[in-house]
């Protein structure tokens, strides 16, 4: 690999080689009943070359490739590409990252797997015999590899695991779907408290419950609070910024939301997923970063090209999709900052009110102006401080950026969702809701 | 190379049902933004599955880069598949198939030099900048594929496909102030460069119609009688109903197949909806689907009784049914799983005009943005929409996204129109595979008392 960055640097180009290796296998639940293994092993590499009057040019491929051709490729690219202002960077001499892998997943049998999908279809078959029970169980190693033309390389692997869990249950003709996952770095997945969250949201579905169209307060849970969290992460981006395409565009520094709301990211947060010593463009990530503090928004995501054109630093949040894609701005882990008192009193202090733990057409909205409008899959009315039952056929409509100042409460517990965002419970008010009946 | 695949796919013994899966993919994707080239990459990717099923066990699926190791990964496979641990499941086995199945574009965009396409990309973006003063952003993303694929398995199936792709897309973002409104269309075929060629006047309206949002209403929150265009009713058939009527949703759910009865009421009688992967040259449609089984017309609804599901292999052994040829895979990445290929409400007599004529109040919804589906619950969202008062079309509205259940909502279409007519563009996501080309086919059709999502309640 080290030979396709020396070849372009013999050609005069700046160039960096991102390379990606994912080894993971995985198994299968469907219906309480085994389905089978899957075993995937893929390598991709991207390469990035600038040339001396700054043209950028891309190519992606699989190994093997024959190195002068990816060269002669991303040339070609080159010929038509952006002028772009920024150089690849120096790689940092240190190779002394924290632990990410965890060696239990790389040595994890499909025998172990298979004792995890067992108990947990055996389990729910004798709580909720009604239900039928998809389990998935994900384990893997991921390595990511830079080389550049200076002749430096910087790497570093990561495990991860992920255990999801689809609970059906038909009656007549209600079709509920509970799903919960957790997704890790390591093995420590506790099986009993996601099995637990499977079991409760099942028992509080059990009655469905109709209500009148209004203004309620809504608590969203730590999975239901992405519905507010995605167009704030769109405004944030250094991309959307530069091309003006951000509500955000002139407003960092500016107290936009609750004073409440604070929102961190920890790139090194121990076996979260996402995180990483460096970005995919191979600069060092900080500790921690302060994106939001006290409604106040303080910085948004950057990498080496939104930041050139904007004539700021990088973040060290150039990410990319996969090794088929150019780094975008993105994040690796996020926190919410959570507040004093449980969910269950803001549960129980709760007059009238909704809990929304998940939605239907998170994508379907304006995402740019904050605007969202979404079905509820998974939504409870409370009434005097107790859930009543299931809402269902409901819908809650507003502006993202409007419910992060009407937060009321956070909650002090908090839940990662898909292992990479750490959130509380949310308390907003007032959330229009539109019922069929 | 295809000598070595039939003799590597008659290597089970033990009555294991085999299928190896080659693809090599060339991809070329331009995204032109505003006057820069924002992306511009080529990719090529070389990789394959191996997918074998033991009658006492389970699937055993591996996905791999490289042709080189085929050989290994059969004999480990074979090993491998019979120490799984016991399930519950088979597929129907089909009649082999030997067929190579060629392409050839009036414009190979394989040809055409890179220069070229940047060139055209960056006309239709001026053009899009310049349709309004109001435009920030301009994007045109275009993007062609050509996938090669060797397909063989155990039932003596040998397959040589070639599959092109090429879709562009234009993106214009309004702003007026804090406002902000994204409006998108674009083309997309199983074509050649032909395609994409004298689009002008499509970047012009996208360009046009993002301006006409920024003045737009927002639509109130409630429940209407709603008329659906084309376009919209087709992605509210794929989200509504065609989903449920992949049979793997139900395959082991017995309460399910109660509640899916073939020959049960789901809908009005006005309506007939189906599912062909065997038309001609639509971004769905392929003689084989990725088992090997032939591509056929299906009947989901029928004068609104529930008429046939869409089935793989496994889901048509699991009912006792046939399979319909709708195993489909992303790619190499990914084992097939059933899903739509073209989808079709069939139309009906009546003129578009005359759906209107009746609704008091209620929303004209086109075009699309989006669509989700959890089983009987859906949403899916117009571009943008028109106010209907007392039988007439009036005012541009936005921020319409509408909600149904599938067994109330399908009762309540009461017209449907007789100007049918495909939209190529869609895609679907399933699972871990996303992207997947699902044209959807529809007239204008009439839908009463939708729950419509808004920030204020009408």
């Amino acid at each position: 690999m080290r030979e396709v960055v020396s070849i372009a640097r013999a050609r005069g180009l700046q160039a960096d080689l991102f390379v990606r290796k994912v080894w993971e296998k995985s198994i299968e639940y469907e219906a309480g009943t085994f389905r089978g293994y899957v075993v995937r092993e893929h390598t991709g590499c991207g390469l990035r070359v600038i040339r001396p009057d700054k043209h950028l040019g891309f190519y992606a491929f699989t190994p093997p490739c024959a190195p002068s051709e990816a060269v002669d490729q991303a040339l070609e690219v080159s010929a038509f590409g952006d002028v772009v202002d920024f150089t690849i960077p120096s790689y940092p001499s240190t190779t002394e990252w924290k632990d990410f892998v965890d060696p239990r997943l790389e040595e994890l049998s499909v025998r172990e797997m298979v004792e995890i999908g067992e108990y947990l279809v055996g389990q729910l078959k004798a709580t909720h015999p009604e239900v039928l029970t998809n389990v998935r169980i994900v384990a893997g190693r991921e390595e990511r590899e830079l080389f550049n033309h200076h002749e430096e390389e910087i790497r570093f692997a990561r495990t991860f695991f992920d255990i999801s869990v689809e609970a059906t249950r038909v009656k007549d003709d209600d079709i509920l779907t509970v799903y919960v996952e957790r997704g890790w770095g390591n093995r420590d997945i506790d099986v009993d408290d996601l099995l637990k969250e499977v079991e409760l949201r099942l028992d509080l579905s059990e009655r469905v419950v109709s209500i009148q169209s209004g203004q309620y307060p809504v608590l969203f849970t730590p999975s239901g609070c992405m519905v507010l969290l995605y167009p704030l992460l769109y405004g944030l981006s250094g991309r959307n910024i530069a091309f003006g395409k951000s509500p955000l565009q002139d407003k960092l520094g500016k107290v936009l939301f609750s004073s409440l709301f604070s929102l961190v990211e920890v790139p090194q947060e121990p076996w979260a997923l996402g995180s990483c010593p460096f970005d995919d463009e191979g600069i060092l990530t900080p500790e921690e970063r302060v994106l939001v503090e006290s409604g106040k928004v303080e910085d948004g995501f950057w990498d080496l090209w939104s930041a050139a054109r904007t004539g700021r630093r990088t973040t060290a949040s150039g990410f990319r999709r996969s090794p088929w894609d150019m780094p975008e701005p993105g994040f690796s882990v996020l926190k919410i900052k959570n507040g004093l008192r449980d969910r269950e009193t803001l549960v129980e202090e709760l007059e009238e009110g909704l809990v929304v733990d998940s939605l239907l057409g998170l994508g379907q909205s304006n995402i740019a102006s904050g605007f969202f409008s979404c079905g509820v899959q998974l939504g409870f009315y409370v009434r005097g401080g107790e859930i009543q039952g299931r809402v269902k056929n409901v819908m809650i409509s507003g502006n993202a950026y409007e419910a992060l100042k009407n937060i009321k409460e956070l909650s002090r517990d908090c839940r990662w969702v898909q292992g990479s965002i750490l959130a509380p419970y949310i308390l907003v008010e007032p959330i229009q809701v539109n019922a069929a009946s | 190379m295809r000598e070595i695949l039939r003799d590597l796919a008659r290597r089970p013994q033990n009555g294991e049902y085999l299928e190896i899966r080659l693809e090599h993919i060339v991809t070329t994707s331009i995204r032109i933004h505003n006057t820069t080239v924002e992306r511009l990459k080529v990719t090529e990717e070389r990789g394959g599955s191996l997918r074998i099923l033991h009658p006492k066990t389970g699937w055993w699926f591996a996905s791999f880069q490289g042709w080189d190791n085929l050989g290994e990964y059969v004999v480990s496979g074979l090993r491998s598949v019979a120490l799984l641990p016991q399930g519950r499941t088979g597929v129907v086995r089909g009649e082999g198939a030997e067929e190579e199945i060629r392409f050839f574009p009036r414009e190979d965009f394989r040809e055409k030099p890179l220069g070229e396409k940047v060139q055209l990309l960056f006309t239709y973006a001026r053009m899009l900048r310049e349709a309004s003063p109001f435009v920030v952003s301009a994007v045109v993303e275009y993007r062609d594929e050509w996938r090669t694929v060797y397909f063989a398995n155990s039932d003596g199936s040998v397959i040589f496909w070639e599959k092109p792709d090429i879709s562009l897309s234009f993106v214009a973002t309004a702003r007026k102030g804090d406002q902000i409104e994204v409006y998108r269309d674009g083309v997309a075929g199983k074509a050649g460069f032909e395609l994409v060629r004298e689009l002008e006047e499509l970047a012009h309206r996208v360009g046009k119609q993002a301006e006409a949002l920024l003045f737009a209403r927002p639509f109130p929150g409630g429940v209407y009688d709603v008329v659906l265009d084309p376009v919209l009713a087709g992605v509210f058939i794929h989200e509504a109903f065609g989903h449920l009527s992949e049979a793997d949703f139900l395959s082991r759910n017995e309460r399910l197949q109660k509640l899916m009865v073939l020959g049960k009421p789901i809908a009005s009688p006005v309506l007939s909806v189906f599912d062909d992967g065997s038309l001609e040259n639509l971004r769905g449609s392929s003689p084989y689907d990725d088992e090997g089984t032939r591509t056929q017309r299906t009947y989901l609804i029928r004068e609104g009784y529930l008429s046939g599901r869409l089935h793989s292999r496994e889901t048509a052994f699991l009912l006792g049914e046939s399979p319909t040829g709708n195993a489909r895979t992303i790619s190499y990445r990914f084992p097939p799983i059933v899903r739509m290929t073209n989808t079709g409400i069939e139309p009906g007599t009546v003129s578009p005009q005359d759906l209107f004529a009746d609704i008091e109040r209620g929303v004209y919804a086109v075009e699309y943005v989006g669509g989700n589906t959890a089983l009987e619950l859906f949403t899916f969202s117009p571009a943008y929409g028109y106010l209907i008062e007392r039988g007439k079309v009036g005012e541009m509205v936005k921020d319409i996204v509408l909600s149904g259940n599938l067994f109330q909502t399908l009762g309540k279409i009461d017209a449907v129109a007789n100007d049918f007519r495909w939209t190529e563009v869609g895609w679907c996501g399933k699972g871990e595979q996303m992207g997947l080309p699902t044209p959807t086919g529809s007239p204008h059709v009439r839908l009463r008392e939708v729950l419509v999502g808004g920030q204020y309640h009408a």
